[in-house]
């Protein structure tokens, strides 16, 4: 029983954060800011699988919410909202709630398939011209749906909010922000139990010794493969999620700012800390919205902040030990089987 | 007695230079057989090339064949060496990863392995057993070990592999001499349970009191072999690598 208390406590806040909304004790912005510190922590935890743990260096993670975000988007508009372009909508309104999950595993995939087509020539590089061929495969995600005029090129796409409405026409609760909340625990507790397994094992093998993997029997290109895969495609979950809150997508939301974003959020946090992950993507979002009012010499305090930061604690906030590393008896309260 | 592996006429290359000129050598199943020379003899190299492993200038395998068990080792990635034959490899320096804890590193060797939890769970207990000290520092991360410990770890996790051939590279090295006779004790009784060794060793007089049998090597060429006594009794030998 003691073992379940987290998996209560944490879908107990989920509830109550949706009561919160539904009720509209937190007004709609703290609501939008709690979102886009779910799909941040998604973006962080699982760029830190592959910068973190397995200690490569890549720099497209924007370049993958993109795809995840675009094919998401493009599919819950053609199943449920009027475009000029998709046609009427396929399904009617009462499917939305498996269409919409649907979408997001599609982008999921569609993004996981870029991972792979950047993973391959990635075998044979590491360090720097691992970042140089992510860098080019954010690039190219970006100019390529710039030149598609279909789904609206540089102008961005939009139409998601139907599917919201939809969803809310069978039943008025705030749908976007539980799929975001679950979406969250999801990544998080996925990778928690990829890393912590013997085939996970295999990520932190490869970063410390690649050869020594080896002769323990871990493949190590396979293991690329899969960590590189599931990272980029929870990254286009983040993206699905992103462009459902938001309603509208443009490429120039996932350029390399994006990408830097999601590492300073990981480099923050400490790498190969799932827990430092999350923190900082949530410490970073609300240091976003609190510096506000600073306008733009936010700019000039964030960076500030962070050169501090590295000059005092070069490891992160987490280094990389986990909460439960440095607090043991919260190990009594979860279990991720 | 089973011929396990049977290295015919190898020769490996570093680019323009050859390593090994040619050499033949093999292991019967539950021998324990070493191969000694001094530094830059190709020692580690003839392991390499066994394990098919990608050091930065790949030494390239340009004639003769590898076999274990009859099967051609040339065209093996090192993970299925290790995965799919029973080999296993205790490299030089140990190459532990110092990241993870003493039971993750065990765990990590078990990654192939399909043959059930409760054989798993057994050779957990065999490495315990063999090695009390390792169960006390379990939950700690291994590069907090001494030196003694990560060797007992290195050989561990290669015991974890599902091994019935183990190759050790030098792993003497950097031990104080007492830590030393005690590896080599657990080394015989894992061989009189039924392990078949290949031992590289500078510490030629070492490696040969524990070998049943041994090969000479000499800048890429077997200058000599035979049983340890001989090697132990033959002058050459003698002068050269045991010190008068």
């Amino acid at each position: 029983m003691q073992k379940h208390v987290a998996t209560i406590a944490i879908f107990a806040g989920i509830i109550l954060l949706v009561l919160c909304a539904q009720f509209h004790i937190l007004d709609q912005y703290y609501i939008s800011v709690l979102m886009f510190m779910g799909v941040n922590v998604i973006l962080a935890s699982s760029l830190n699988l592959v910068n973190g743990y397995m200690g490569e260096f890549s720099c497209g993670h924007g370049g993958f919410m993109c795809v995840g975000a675009y094919v998401s988007s493009i599919c819950t508009v053609l199943m449920f909202s009027k475009n000029h372009i998709l046609g009427a909508p396929l399904l009617p309104p009462q499917f939305a709630f498996i269409g919409f999950p649907l979408a997001l595993v599609a982008g999921s995939a569609a993004s996981s398939v870029a991972g792979l087509v950047v993973a391959i020539p990635s075998f044979k590089t590491r360090g720097d011209y691992l970042a140089i061929i992510t860098l080019a495969a954010n690039y190219i995600v970006i100019s390529a749906i710039n030149n598609m005029e279909i789904i609206g090129g540089p102008r961005g796409f939009m139409g998601m909010s139907a599917t919201e409405r939809a969803m809310q026409s069978m039943l008025d609760i705030p749908w976007v922000l539980i799929f975001v909340l679950l979406g969250t625990v999801f990544t998080v507790w996925l990778l928690r139990r990829f890393v912590s397994s013997t085939l996970g094992k295999g990520v932190p093998a490869i970063c410390q010794d690649e050869i020594a993997a080896e002769i323990m029997s871990v493949d190590t290109n396979r293991m690329k493969l899969i960590a590189f895969m599931l990272s980029s495609g929870l990254a286009g979950l983040a993206g699905g999620l992103y462009a459902q809150v938001l309603g509208y997508v443009n490429p120039q939301s996932f350029d390399i700012m994006r990408s830097t974003e999601v590492m300073v959020m990981v480099y923050l946090g400490g790498m190969g800390s799932l827990s430092g992950a999350a923190i900082a993507a949530i410490l970073y979002t609300v240091l976003m919205e609190a510096l506000r009012f600073l306008d733009v010499w936010k700019w000039v305090v964030i960076p500030l902040l962070l050169i501090l930061l590295m000059q005092f604690r070069p490891e992160g906030i987490m280094g990389n030990k986990e909460l439960s590393d440095l607090f043991p008896k919260l190990r009594k309260y979860y279990s991720f089987k | 007695m089973n011929t396990l592996l049977e290295v015919k006429n190898l020769k490996v290359r570093y680019g323009n230079i050859e390593a090994l000129h040619g050499i033949s050598f093999d292991v019967k199943e539950g021998e324990i057989v070493t191969l000694i020379g001094a530094n830059g003899a190709g020692k580690s190299t003839t392991l390499m090339s066994i394990c098919r492993l990608p050091p930065p200038e790949a030494p390239r395998v340009t004639e003769g064949d590898i076999l274990y068990k009859g099967q051609s080792l040339l065209n093996m990635p090192p993970h299925k060496v290790v995965s799919d034959l029973d080999m296993a490899l205790v490299p030089e320096g140990r190459r532990i990863f110092g990241n993870l804890t003493v039971e993750e590193n065990l765990k990590l060797a078990t990654y192939a392995r399909t043959d059930g939890h409760e054989a798993i769970h057994r050779d957990y207990e065999r490495v315990y057993q063999l090695f009390p000290r390792l169960a006390e520092r379990k939950k700690q991360r291994s590069e907090s070990l001494s030196g003694g410990e990560q060797q007992m770890l290195a050989l561990g996790r290669a015991i974890m592999t599902k091994c019935g051939f183990l190759m050790l590279d030098e792993p003497s090295m950097g031990l104080a001499p007492l830590l030393m006779y005690d590896m080599f004790r657990t080394l015989r009784e894992l061989n009189q349970s039924g392990l078949t060794i290949l031992l590289i060793e500078q510490n030629a007089n070492l490696a040969l009191r524990f070998a049943h049998r041994g090969y000479v090597l000499d800048t890429g060429e077997i200058v000599a072999h035979g049983t340890s006594e001989e090697l132990l009794a033959d002058p050459e030998v003698k002068k050269a690598y045991l010190g008068g």
